[in-house]
Order: C-alpha cells, then sequence, then structure tokens
C-alpha cells in the first residue's frame, strides 16, 4: 500500500515532518545570509515539532499501540516558546554582526578562522 | 482518579515533605539571584559593584543548599525522580551539580577581578551566567526528553550572548553569531533525533524508553525500527557532541574562543563540557542498563532482569562504537590542531577540544564495562569525574593567567609572553605548573586525571583507544611546551617590557590560589576519589 492511496494517518505527517527537517537541513547548509540560515532553524524546529504532535495525537496513533500521549503536545508548546527566544538571541547577534560589519553576510565574517 | 485528587497528588509530591522543591533548591537559589540581581540595579544605582556581591551571595547559598550534609550520618541515599519524573535527582547529580556551583564561585571572583565588564554591562552579565547555570544543572539532572531539549537551550542561548558582549569588537560580534548559528542549528538536528526516538520508543521518559527498548529488541526488532533508532540516537548525539566540541562539530570552538573574552572563554570551556558531559553519562547510563526506577503503568520489563541486561548489548556495542570513534578523532585531531596557534585563547580552545576526547573515552568505558562488571563501570564513570574536578581548577588558571596578562599588555599572542619569567616569575611559575599539569606529567594532578581514564580504558578493554589516548598525551607535550619555553627562555621583546605581576599582588595570589590545588590534589587524590565513586554510585543500578 502506497503512502498515497492509503487513508491520511501518521506516516504523511512524518513524512511532511522529514521534508521540513531536510529543506531545513540544506537551508542551514547553502545559505550565505545570516536570515537564510535562521529560517532553516526554525523549518528544523517545525519538522521536529510536527513529529511531537504527530506522535502524541490519539487518533493517528495506530491500534494497540501505546503513543507519547498530551506529551508530544505539550513538548511542541514548549519548543515554539524556545524557537522565540532562540530568534530572538540569534536576531539580535546578528543586529550586532551586522554594526561592525555593514553585512549579515555569514562567510564575511572571516577574521577568525576556524 | 478525578482531577481534584490529582491536583492534590502533584502538590503533594511538589511542595510536601521531602517533596521535589526541597532536591531542587540549589536551583531556586539560582532563579533567587537572578531577580535580585536585576532589582538591586534598579533600587540601588549608586552601588557600583552590587551584581557582583549579590551573585556571589546567592552562589554561596546555593553551594549551601547543593551539599549533601545527610550523607555523613546517612550514607548515600538511593536515586529518586522529581517532579513526576522529570528530573532525577542522585549522587551524581549532587556532586557534578557542586562542582558546577563550586565553579561558579571561583569564576564570578575571577571576572570581579579582571573588571572586563563595566558598570553598565556587569548585571547583564551575572544574570547571564546564572541562566547559564540553571540550564547545566537540568541538563545533568535530565530524566526526560523535554529537560534534555530545555537544558541544552538554557544552557546554551545565554553563553551565544556572553560570547558578544564587547559590543565594540568586530571579532566578538562574529563570535557570537557563529556561536548562535551552529548551536542553534545543532539543537534543532537533536530535538529532530529525540522526536524520533520518543514515537518510535512511545515515551517521553528516558528510563521508559529504555523499558520499551528492551521490549521491541526483546521481541526482535524489524529493519525499519532500527534503522529509525540508529538514526535518531545519531541526531541526539550531534547536539550533545556540539556542547562537547567533538570533531566534526567543533569547529565553533577556536573561533568564539579567539572571539569572546577569555572570561567567557573559561566559562565555555570548563562549565559548559562538565554539563555536557554529565549529560552524556545521564543519556549512557540510562540507555544502556534498565532502570531500577519504577514505571509508569502499563509497561512492565521482562521478570528477568539478566536477560534485560543482555538484550541491551547491541545498545551498548552501538554506543561504545560511537564515542570511541568520537574520543578517538577529537583527541588526535585538537591536539594536531593546536600545533600551528600563535594565539593562547586559540591553543587553549584545540586543548579543550582534545580533552572533551580523553574525557569521552571513560564514558565508552563505562558502556562497554555496564553488561558484565557494573562495579568496573562505576569506576570509569569515578575516573571522568576526577578528571573534570582536575580540569576544572587548571583551565580556570590558564585563562585567569590569559586574562590578567591581556589586561597588562592587551595582547593574547603567545609571542608577546617572551621574556615574563624576568619580571613576574612567580606568574610564569604558575602557567609553567598548568601546562605541564594539562599534558599530565607527575607531580602535577593532571597525572591523575590521565591515570585514572587509562586505568578504566584497561579495565575495558579498549586497547586501540589506549593506544591513540597515550600517544595523544606524548602530542600534546610539545605545545605546551612551546608556551613554557616562550615565557621562559626567550628573550624580551624591545620594543616594550614584559608585564609585571608579582605573586603578592591581588590578581597574582588568585592565579596561585588556583594553581595550588593542581599540585596539592597530585598528593591528596584520597578525597577527590572519594568525591567522584560517592558520584557514581547510584549508576547503572
Amino acid at each position: 500500500m502506497s503512502l498515497f492511496t492509503e487513508p491520511i494517518g501518521l506516516s504523511h505527517f512524518l513524512v511532511v515532518g522529514a521534508v521540513l527537517f531536510v529543506c531545513g537541513v540544506i537551508c542551514m547548509a547553502t545559505k550565505r545570509n545570516v536570515l537564510g540560515v535562521l529560517m532553516g532553524i526554525e523549518l528544523v524546529l517545525n519538522g521536529a515539532n510536527l513529529n511531537f504532535v504527530a506522535f502524541g495525537s490519539s487518533v493517528l496513533r495506530p491500534a494497540g499501540t501505546e503513543g507519547i500521549g498530551m506529551d508530544g503536545q505539550m513538548i511542541a508548546l514548549f519548543v515554539i516558546v524556545l524557537a522565540a527566544a532562540e530568534a530572538a538571541v540569534a536576531l539580535a547577534i546578528a543586529l550586532s554582526y551586522y554594526h561592525a560589519h555593514a553585512t549579515v553576510d555569514v562567510d564575511r565574517g572571516d577574521e577568525l578562522k576556524g | 482518579m478525578n482531577f481534584d485528587q490529582l491536583l492534590q497528588n502533584v502538590v503533594g509530591d511538589t511542595i510536601g515533605p521531602g517533596g521535589s522543591l526541597c532536591a531542587f533548591r540549589p536551583e531556586l537559589a539560582l532563579c533567587a539571584t537572578i531577580v535580585a540581581v536585576l532589582l538591586a540595579k534598579i533600587i540601588l544605582p549608586g552601588w557600583k559593584s552590587s551584581a557582583y556581591y549579590i551573585t556571589l551571595l546567592g552562589l554561596l547559598a546555593a553551594c549551601f543548599f547543593a551539599f549533601p550534609w545527610s550523607w555523613q550520618q546517612g550514607g548515600i541515599p538511593a536515586a529518586k525522580s522529581i517532579f513526576t519524573g522529570a528530573l532525577i535527582a542522585d549522587s551524581f547529580t549532587v556532586v557534578v551539580r557542586g562542582m558546577l556551583l563550586g565553579f561558579a564561585v571561583l569564576f564570578a571572583t575571577f571576572t570581579q577581578m579582571t573588571g572586563v565588564w563595566d558598570r553598565e554591562d556587569q548585571a547583564e552579565f551575572y544574570v547571564l551566567m546564572l541562566g547559564s547555570l540553571v540550564g547545566m544543572c537540568l541538563m545533568i539532572s535530565a530524566n526526560h526528553i523535554l529537560i534534555v531539549m530545555l537544558g541544552v537551550e538554557m544552557a546554551g542561548v545565554p553563553c551565544y550572548v556572553l560570547a558578544g558582549m564587547k559590543r565594540n569588537q568586530p571579532k566578538s560580534s562574529e563570535a557570537a553569531l557563529k556561536y548562535a548559528v551552529f548551536g542553534a542549528g545543532a539543537a534543532g538536528v537533536m530535538l529532530f533525533g529525540l522526536s524520533l526516538l520518543a514515537g518510535v520508543l512511545g515515551s517521553v521518559q528516558l528510563p521508559t524508553m529504555t523499558a520499551r527498548l528492551i521490549q521491541i529488541i526483546h521481541n526482535g526488532a524489524s529493519a525499519d525500527q532500527t534503522l529509525v533508532l540508529a538514526l535518531g540516537g545519531l541526531m541526539l548525539m550531534v547536539g550533545v557532541a556540539f556542547k562537547l566540541s567533538a570533531v566534526p562539530f567543533h569547529f565553533w570552538a577556536p573561533d568564539v574562543f579567539e572571539g569572546a573574552t577569555a572570561e567567557v572563554a573559561a566559562f565555555i570551556s570548563v562549565a559548559s563540557k562538565a554539563a555536557a558531559l554529565g549529560l552524556l553519562v545521564r543519556l549512557v547510563a540510562v540507555f544502556s542498563m534498565p532502570s531500577a526506577l519504577t514505571f509508569p503503568e502499563g509497561i512492565s520489563l521482562p521478570p528477568d532482569r539478566l536477560a534485560a541486561v543482555a538484550d541491551l548489548g547491541v545498545v551498548r556495542q552501538y554506543i561504545v562504537a560511537l564515542l570511541s570513534l568520537l574520543a578517538a578523532v577529537t583527541c588526535t585531531f585538537g591536539n594536531l590542531a593546536a600545533y600551528g596557534q600563535t594565539n593562547m585563547k586559540r591553543l587553549l580552545a584545540y586543548s579543550t577540544i582534545a580533552h572533551a576526547g580523553y574525557m569521552m573515552m571513560p564514558v565508552a568505558a563505562a558502556a562497554a564495562l555496564v553488561g558484565s562488571d557494573a562495579v568496573g563501570a562505576r569506576e570509569a564513570i569515578a575516573a571522568l569525574l576526577i578528571y573534570l574536578g582536575i580540569y576544572l581548577f587548571m583551565n580556570l588558571a590558564a585563562f585567569a593567567i590569559v586574562a590578567f596578562l591581556r589586561n597588562a599588555t592587551g595582547s593574547e599572542e603567545i609571542a608577546d609572553y617572551a621574556g615574563l619569567v624576568r619580571r613576574s616569575p612567580g606568574l610564569t611559575v604558575c602557567m609553567a605548573i598548568v601546562m605541564f599539569s594539562l599534558v599530565g606529567l607527575p607531580p602535577l594532578a593532571g597525572f591523575w586525571a590521565k591515570m585514572t581514564v587509562f586505568l578504566a580504558l584497561i579495565d575495558a578493554k579498549l586497547w586501540a583507544l589506549l593506544f591513540i589516548g597515550a600517544l595523544n598525551t606524548l602530542l600534546s607535550l610539545f605545545y605546551y611546551l612551546r608556551v613554557v619555553k616562550v615565557m621562559a627562555l626567550s628573550p624580551e621583546p624591545l620594543h616594550r617590557e614584559a608585564p609585571t605581576i608579582p605573586l603578592t599582588s591581588l590578581v597574582g595570589s588568585y592565579c596561585a590560589l588556583l594553581t595550588v590545588p593542581v599540585v596539592a590534589l597530585f598528593f591528596l587524590l584520597g578525597g577527590v576519589l572519594y568525591w567522584a565513586r560517592a558520584a557514581a554510585h547510584t549508576l547503572f543500578n
């Protein structure tokens, strides 16, 4: 049975989560602009969040298995707050970087050679 | 069970006698200190060093609450989970938290002495440091994947800001940006890995996840399940490896250490690493042995505990292989890359990476031993804690000297330390002791740190890892020696004099204070051993 013919279930949500994750990782790896990289991070976090909510849902859970229940939704709420806090800090740092370098291009930061 | 009853249970569990809040007092003290520091800035604008004194007071109070006073009479209590299983309170938590808080006291004094933050920034600096400490305390006592995630983020995010707090320096903002972007990315990958693990294992509490893992392995895992579990474990490890600055997630470390001030580098290098190792030990301990803690209804372990331990053998093999590989590569890379460095902070960054490699070795040894010999596994974790305790003094002393020399000369290049022995002989001796101890030469404490780790590796029969560790110790000798050579043998630079910092001055005596344990712990290993063994006592039961 393929994903296209069966009714919407847990696997479909996981596929969307995985696609979000992969998009986010590619975005983090290839974008030169700090804001682009931060967007990639948001995608990764949202992919994980979707997984948690899908795993926590009692409707999607295959019959006869134990799910993570309400914990999944609770974690998703916490992660939303975490993502906001992280974005606030990262944007503030990006602003301070912009003041010093007049750009938000990560490749221009080459004073420190890793 | 109706709602009212549920509520009463939670209240009783939280604030009742011997409840969860009781074991959580050090963290609460830290949180109260944060509020007090911020309030003092508003209420007492005239008091110049209010932030430092309030922080010191709060940290000492936290140390008082964290100290296990009851161990004298009652022995070490068994592990118990608090806050309905979110955190775990056992001797490991108590000892590592005590170590972190003790470090924080020394560290706060150090930053006050160097005076790197002016009046405006001081309060923010201490608030961020305390916030990061709370996160680290959560990391080492995590028993729930939400706490793993929250702890890692709470410890990490304030550090990003700390790295960028020197606002007028371009290097500082660049370091902060790299740290924040890499850190947030690693945390995101880790969260995704955790979501996969939680989904497949059907639980978010670590011991319950292990119980489910045993069931899955016992019934024969399908190929899909194995793949997702292995992938989830690997992604979880990405987040931990980033905090540990393990290769291949190390590249932020040299840049952040160079761009941030030496004080912040010391904090990241010691406290953040200790917490990451604590988290690693927690994860390894929970996934390599079925827990003795009680489980929620509906989950039962196979009645035969020995069979359950045997079932987890494949998980242990996975952990050992992963950690051994990471440790070997990290250690070798750190030591080799340290050779070409001309900046002292970059050199110490690579040294930190190498030490992270050494400190992962006993964790691998513990995972290898736990199936057959739980006592040996506890000894391996004790070896890690001895290493951590000694490393704390060594690295803090090294960064303190770097910071004091920066205040005197404005430079952090190794070449600028030339001829220091003529002007500041005492400080040079301190630095030499610290450097030799970082190599692991007797009669300095660093020798026991390496020795106990290698003994644990022999016990676990991880010969390849032992060989790599020994070879790396030899490799590291030369770059540490080069620093001492420049300080002691090179002539003073012509254009200016080397700085004069006598040991009798305030900063000199602080360096001496940190160097004394580096020598003394070689002779007084018994005390350290007692605490390390006490910490490992409740693991792997």
